[in-house]
């Protein structure tokens, strides 16, 4: 579905991005973990093409994308959210969601038409804001809602395109622990045909969903493997875990 | 005339008029590269240094006067525009930046047509500086030489300044990060009140030195800025070397090509600031990387 | 994100309505300035989609419309085409060098995007100042009206031809409207929301901005048509640079991203135009620093400030209600 091969990334001489290579199946859900400044967020931006990498190839089923532009490898499925919520503030959450609805449906370009009056951008609205526990709020603005309904409208968006990959990046980043399980019970009612990346830095909520984990430090992948691996491998302990207790 | 002279000509021409320009960028870009705020009124502070040096010059009977006390006024004018609108506008994002500073063109197109009417004025050089000196054969009013000396000792100061001295180190690292330098316990209003007081007055100086050479008109601030705003693009924004290089460019061009291709001279310029923005959108030396 | 309120309907009725008025019972005069507030008002609608929706301040709205004037009043005067292609073909010619420009300028974004403006509005205007083609700076005569005998009117005539510039306004706004409110218009405001974000959601942000002002550039040609039929005589002055400044003043006293704002500022502006007029020749004084008063006092302008004391009233009321 997914798949990279030898992905470099350097910035001034310094390299963030070390010949990462990994496939996912479709479906799959892979968790990448690894301590601040891993190079995480590095690695999405590559794959979403907010950066290009130095060296290296991202292919979505089979077919290289690397020479493609954000908005063209979004058309072709791919879709994140990010780590800072990054929503259209002055709208309300419906509007947000439609906006998202509409460009994943390539309806945002009509000119006779309101996109926000479309039969099947209205159902994904709704689809959408069930998802992420937001129905309640549909008419608030952005810039009025709690921070947990803006990290729930972050995913929103992502999902509101309809991508066949979603990349979130650290989707419980700030929020309190009730919410966590929240997150938790969303990516695990995802439709199974999704196949997901997640960057998270919650671990139960990391083994619980992923199929797989990928351990990134220092832009190198030092570890790949199944939940129950990476519980008991040294290196990840030994890189890892210090940092975790650190951080928690 | 001959080829060679011909060319010599031109070039001291180019040459002349760059440095103008370089005396209005380089306030410019500096002011956007430190303050992050782009002042359209800069071209209308020209203009006020030309007027105003004109009325010294006939109140004083001396273009020296006029020469050093201009840039002052223009700075004294620079200064009230900061405390009353420039600070407060600095987190107020580009757009009202632009529409406040817009809004100051118009404003002082009127100021001059109230205080000194609609006709074109002018102003002569100085005695000393009057007549023509040879240079490579070719004979060139000597007070162009003069505003080419001048440009190149202001460059030559400026980037000894920038590149040698505590306050450019200052001024470097703050339009490589503001926060940063803050954090450094970099004075930073200070600072960016005393860098846009020079560019004020580096206006000043090149309305000045400009009137002997083009008479001053109610148009004359417009029809720098957009030469102006070319270099500082094409250099790019807030780039000291950028304003350095882009002057010579847009200068060169525009002279030059008024000479060798009358006809579409005028577009020159722009059809560069077009290329420009599609090839390198940063400008050719960008300030930050 | 555009709404069309009641309260902007209603403005919006009553401007046009007082502009029909006093053509009808005004004298030739009177009919002067509802053509020349209809005009304004139109570039000012073309200038608000792009810059109070999309976020896209330009500095060459005025060029613009000299261009589209220049293209009919070439066509119709020296070529003697029909006037109804003529016009078609003027706007055309607007919107072209409208997409042109936001196609090389939009990729650089916020500041570099209005010096860009400014900058190539002034190149307009250096060329045809400098045509003697085009008459250069002394500009060209024998312009024609639209014939419409053949629906039994006679745009020679000034009151008719003054309403049928206030339907003009009308027709502009109609436009811009349905266009706001379609999906290209709720894309534009994402994009002036969050330019990334809607271009990580797939939406080819620099195609669509490009698009955006083609449609903008396009009313602007419709305001230069106008222009060009009013006087029947146009210079380059049309081009200048002041113009742009102007039409970007009313856009921003009469409400900018209000749409009907601008419609008011518009015959706001022209009125006050003519009633300072009367006591100074000295208006640029006026204008500039009703622009910088209007927005350091937070740049809502007339309209936006009215609507913004009127729903936060409503709010308030609503809460003390709920509480």
């Amino acid at each position: 579905m997914l798949e990279v091969r030898d992905l470099c990334k350097s910035f001034g001489g310094l390299d963030v991005t070390k010949k990462v290579s990994f496939a996912l199946e479709p479906g799959e859900r892979r968790v990448v973990l690894g301590p601040n400044g891993a190079g995480k967020t590095t690695l999405f931006n590559l794959l979403v093409g907010e950066l290009l990498p130095t060296s290296g190839d991202i292919l979505i089923n089979g077919a290289s994308v690397t020479a493609l532009s954000v908005d063209q490898r979004a058309m072709a499925g791919m879709s994140r959210s990010y780590q800072k919520n990054n929503l259209f503030e002055d709208f309300t959450v419906r509007e947000n969601l439609a906006l998202a609805a509409a460009a994943g449906l390539s309806k945002e370009k009509w000119i006779a038409r309101d996109s926000f009056h479309d039969p099947e951008v209205r159902e994904i609205v709704l689809d959408v804001a069930n998802q992420v526990a937001l129905t309640d709020i549909l008419d608030a603005p952005v810039h009025s809602a709690s921070y947990g309904n803006r990290r729930q409208l972050e995913v929103g968006l992502a999902l509101a395109t309809r991508p066949k990959i979603l990349l979130m990046d650290e989707p419980t980043s700030g929020v309190g622990p009730g919410m966590i399980g929240a997150f938790n019970k969303l990516i695990s009612d995802l439709p199974r045909d999704l196949t997901v990346v997640i960057i998270e830095h919650d671990l139960d909520l990391a083994f619980d969903v992923a199929d797989r984990i990928t351990v990134l430090n220092y832009g190198d992948v030092v570890f790949e493997g199944t939940p129950d691996e990476t519980r008991g491998n040294q290196i990840v302990r030994d890189i890892y875990l210090g940092d975790w207790q650190a951080d928690a | 005339m001959s080829d060679a002279a011909f060319w010599i000509l031109q070039l001291l021409n180019a040459l002349q008029y760059s440095m103008l320009l370089f005396l209005l960028s380089i306030g410019l870009t500096v002011i956007f590269g430190l303050l992050h705020f782009m002042n359209l009124a800069h071209g209308a502070l020209y203009m006020m240094g030309a007027y105003i040096g004109i009325s010294i010059t006939s109140a004083t009977g001396s273009f020296w006067a006029a020469f050093f006390l201009a840039p002052l006024a223009v700075t004294a004018i620079g200064a009230v525009l900061y405390f009353t609108l420039i600070r407060r506008l600095r987190n107020a994002g580009p757009m009202n930046q632009v529409l406040v500073t817009f809004g100051l063109i118009f404003v002082f197109l009127d100021i001059v047509r109230l205080g000194w009417g609609d006709i074109a004025l002018g102003l002569d050089a100085p005695t000393a500086l009057q007549g023509t000196t040879k240079f490579l054969s070719v004979s060139y009013p000597t007070y162009r030489f003069f505003i080419i000396g001048l440009g190149l000792v202001v460059m030559a100061t400026l980037m000894t300044i920038v590149s040698r001295t505590q306050i450019g180190a200052m001024i470097r690292a703050s339009v490589e990060n503001d926060d940063m330098a803050a954090a450094m316990g970099i004075n930073v209003g200070r600072l960016f009140f005393a860098v846009f007081c020079v560019g004020c007055a580096l206006a000043g100086l090149a309305g000045v030195v400009a009137a002997p050479v083009f008479s001053a008109t109610t148009g004359m601030g417009i029809s720098i800025l957009i030469p102006t705003l070319i270099v500082v693009v094409i250099g790019g924004l807030g780039s000291l070397q950028g304003a350095v290089v882009g002057s010579l460019i847009v200068g060169s061009i525009e002279t030059i090509g008024a000479a060798v291709l009358p006809g579409v001279a005028s577009i020159l310029i722009y059809v560069l600031l077009a290329v420009i923005l599609v090839v390198r959108p940063a400008g050719l030396i960008p300030a930050r990387v | 994100m555009f709404h069309q309120t009641p309260a902007r309907s209603f403005t919006l009725a009553v401007v046009l309505a007082a502009l029909v008025a006093y053509a009808t019972f005004g004298g030739f005069f009177a009919r002067e300035i509802v053509i020349e507030i209809a005009i304004l008002a139109i570039l000012a609608i073309s200038l608000d989609f792009v810059a109070g929706f999309g976020g896209m301040v330009s500095l060459f709205h005025g060029a613009v419309m000299g261009l589209s004037a220049y293209g009919y009043s070439v066509l119709t005067a020296k070529f003697g085409i029909h006037p109804i292609p003529a016009a078609f073909a003027g706007i055309f010619l607007a919107a072209s060098f409208g997409a042109a420009v936001a196609a090389i300028a939009s990729r650089t974004s916020g500041i570099f995007f209005i010096m860009a403006t400014l900058a190539f509005g002034q190149m307009l205007y250096t060329i045809i100042f400098k045509s003697r083609w085009l008459g250069g700076d002394d500009g060209m005569g024998g312009i024609p009206r639209f014939d419409a005998s053949w629906i039994g009117l006679d745009f020679n005539d000034s009151l008719q031809f003054a309403i049928f510039a206030v339907f003009g306004i009308a027709v502009c706004y109609g436009i811009a409207a349905l266009l706001l409110r379609s999906a290209f218009g709720r894309t534009m405001c994402g994009i002036h929301g969050n330019e990334p974000r809607m271009r990580a959601l797939g939406v080819s942000t620099w195609k669509h901005k490009t698009a955006a002002f083609a449609i903008s550039s396009a009313i602007a040609g419709v305001a230069g048509v106008f222009a060009a039929q009013h006087t029947q005589y146009i210079s380059p002055e049309l081009l200048f640079w002041t113009v742009s400044g102007e039409v970007l003043i009313v856009v921003i006293l009469g409400g900018l991203g209000t749409l009907v704002g601008p419609v008011l500022g518009a015959a706001i502006f022209v009125l006050l135009k003519h009633e300072v007029g009367n006591y100074t020749d000295h208006w640029h004084i006026v204008v500039g620093l009703l622009l910088i008063v209007t927005v350091m006092a937070g740049g809502r302008g007339i309209y936006g400030q009215a609507e913004h004391w009127i729903t936060g009233r409503s709010r308030k009321a609503r809460e003390s209600l709920n509480a």
